[in-house]
């Protein structure tokens, strides 16, 4: 009798087993939805400043990819657990249309609503437009998290009026307690790749980034 | 009573337990997807068929493996085994090969008459699943259908309902007890739609309209995922928050979906089976 022989047809048989509970439970699973937390319990505030370029390399010289779009300084952030992040969008970008015209649509915010200004809102006398929507035409580029059922339209700069050179977009979201997000734009803007879905669009750190929520 | 004959009978016996324990686990055991559509049930019933077919064939493998083993290992510093010990049995391979090809080639008759024929497998208890006129997968059942579109892009799956005005979601929302003809398509590259519990997987193409019948059947949240590696986030392709949920519920959600979209619904293009961007949309 070989007992270590015996054993290992077993050992076998037992991952065998293992891995098929693992698999129908996986497809069988229902989980709870996630999605922004609505619960009025008091949360931290965290402010994010962003600016979106034509090419990062105005901004950021010795990028590898200084011809890329991207949002700077970063699009890593680590955000407190049920933080409302307060979000300022400097957008310097023309226009280059959203590809599903839905996604004109403000959702997940405070309000589902956005504050577009031309001037710096943090300026004397600033005074912006709220905006539920956006002609998907005008878009260059979104701030979009799937996961949290967030997605801003980023209007772009009028080319014909040399007075507009930015977009100041502010909007408000809420995080959950914990996880991390995955956040892209859904414009495709990477300028001179295949449908304009390659390069910073499929590139970590140009318009593709993660909200890590934390202590 | 020779050893080796009394090993034999004991894993006979041990085969005949499986056997008994295995089938009627098969029979009451929870198998995916489940019944939450009538696809997802026609699935289920399939493998349970193919899982009743396998468990003699496998538990008669292992059990014929470990008595191989009992008998006949050897020491490290054994003599070589004679020709007599290494002489096979024609008569049991025969009718090994012989059993087990007849297994294989009933379960590629019942596969083949599904996939091709709708009402010779509801008359054998299956759920037909016809491939031919350009759809993917289940059937249509009477009644009018609920059309839902499914836009896939990179990377979010959205949703639009011709019914409700042409309104657009970002989480599949159906009522319960409704056939549902899904229309898929992409923006830009090849997706593919997975609503795994109800059963439902289909490719989304760009500029091409892919149609998947199912019927719902259990009310309940479930799972998309994108089946098909589509760029960075495919992973991140997913939505926990598919609903299943009664008319009622279902009208409400419309009522409110409606709302939602307002402000949206003026630049949203007419409703159409495939959506080609215009030419600013690819950049440059």
């Amino acid at each position: 009798m070989n007992r270590r022989g015996a054993l290992t047809v077993l050992a076998f048989l037992a991952a065998g087993v293992l891995a098929g509970v693992f698999a129908v439970n996986y497809l069988h699973s229902s989980p709870a939805p996630t999605g922004s937390p609505t619960s009025a319990e008091a949360s931290p505030v965290v402010d994010i400043n962003l600016t979106t370029v034509a090419a990062i390399g105005t901004l950021r010289p010795a990028d590898d990819h200084p011809n890329w779009v991207g949002y700077f300084p970063t699009t890593y952030f680590k955000v407190p657990p049920n933080a409302t992040v307060h979000m300022t969008i400097d957008q310097q970008d023309g226009a280059s249309g959203l590809r599903n015209e839905y996604l004109g649509l403000v959702r997940g915010t405070v309000d589902n609503s956005m504050t577009v200004y031309t001037s710096d809102p943090s300026s004397a006398g600033a005074t912006g437009k709220t905006m539920q929507a956006i002609d998907p035409t005008t878009a260059a580029h979104t701030f979009s998290v799937p996961e949290l059922g967030v997605s801003v339209p980023l209007p772009g700069v009028d080319p014909n009026n040399p007075k507009n050179t930015d977009n100041f977009v502010v909007f408000s979201f809420k995080v959950p307690a914990s996880g991390i997000f995955h956040w892209q734009c859904f414009v495709p803007c990477g300028a001179g790749t295949l449908y304009g879905n390659g390069g910073p669009m499929q590139t970590l750190g140009y318009m593709d980034g993660q909200i890590e929520v934390g202590s | 009573m020779s050893a080796t004959r009394r090993l034999a009978y004991t894993l006979g016996a041990i085969w005949v337990v499986l056997l008994v324990i295995g089938s009627v686990l098969i029979a009451v055991l929870p198998m995916p997807p489940g019944t939450s559509s009538n696809v997802a049930g026609s699935i289920t019933d399939t493998t349970r068929l193919l899982a009743w077919a396998a468990w003699p064939v496998f538990t008669l493998t292992i059990l014929a493996t470990i008595g191989a083993v009992m008998l006949h290992s050897r020491a490290p510093d054994a003599p070589p085994a004679s020709a007599r010990e290494l002489r096979g049995n024609a008569r049991m391979a025969s009718a090994w090969i012989g059993v087990t090809a007849a297994v294989v080639l009933a379960l590629a008759i019942i596969g083949t008459i599904t996939l091709n024929n709708d009402s010779v497998a509801e008359t054998l208890g299956l759920g037909g699943r016809a491939t031919g006129s350009g759809v993917t997968g289940g059937h249509a059942e009477e009644g009018p259908p609920l059309e839902v579109q499914v836009i896939a892009q990179q990377w979010q799956f959205t949703y639009r309902y011709p019914s409700l005005g042409g309104i657009e979601s970002p989480h599949l929302v159906l009522p319960v007890n409704t056939s549902v003809t899904f229309h898929i398509t992409s923006l830009d590259v090849v997706h593919s739609f997975w609503l795994i519990s109800l059963g439902v997987k289909a490719d989304a193409v760009p500029l091409h309209d892919n149609v998947f019948y199912a019927t719902t059947q259990l009310t309940g949240t479930y799972r998309v995922e994108c089946g098909e590696l589509c760029g960075l986030w495919h992973g991140s392709m997913s939505d926990n928050s598919a609903q299943v949920l009664s008319a009622s519920d279902f009208t409400a959600w419309g009522q409110q979906q409606t709302a939602l979209d307002a402000p949206i619904m003026k630049f949203l293009p007419p409703y159409s089976h495939t959506y080609e961007p215009a030419p600013g949309a690819y950049g440059s």
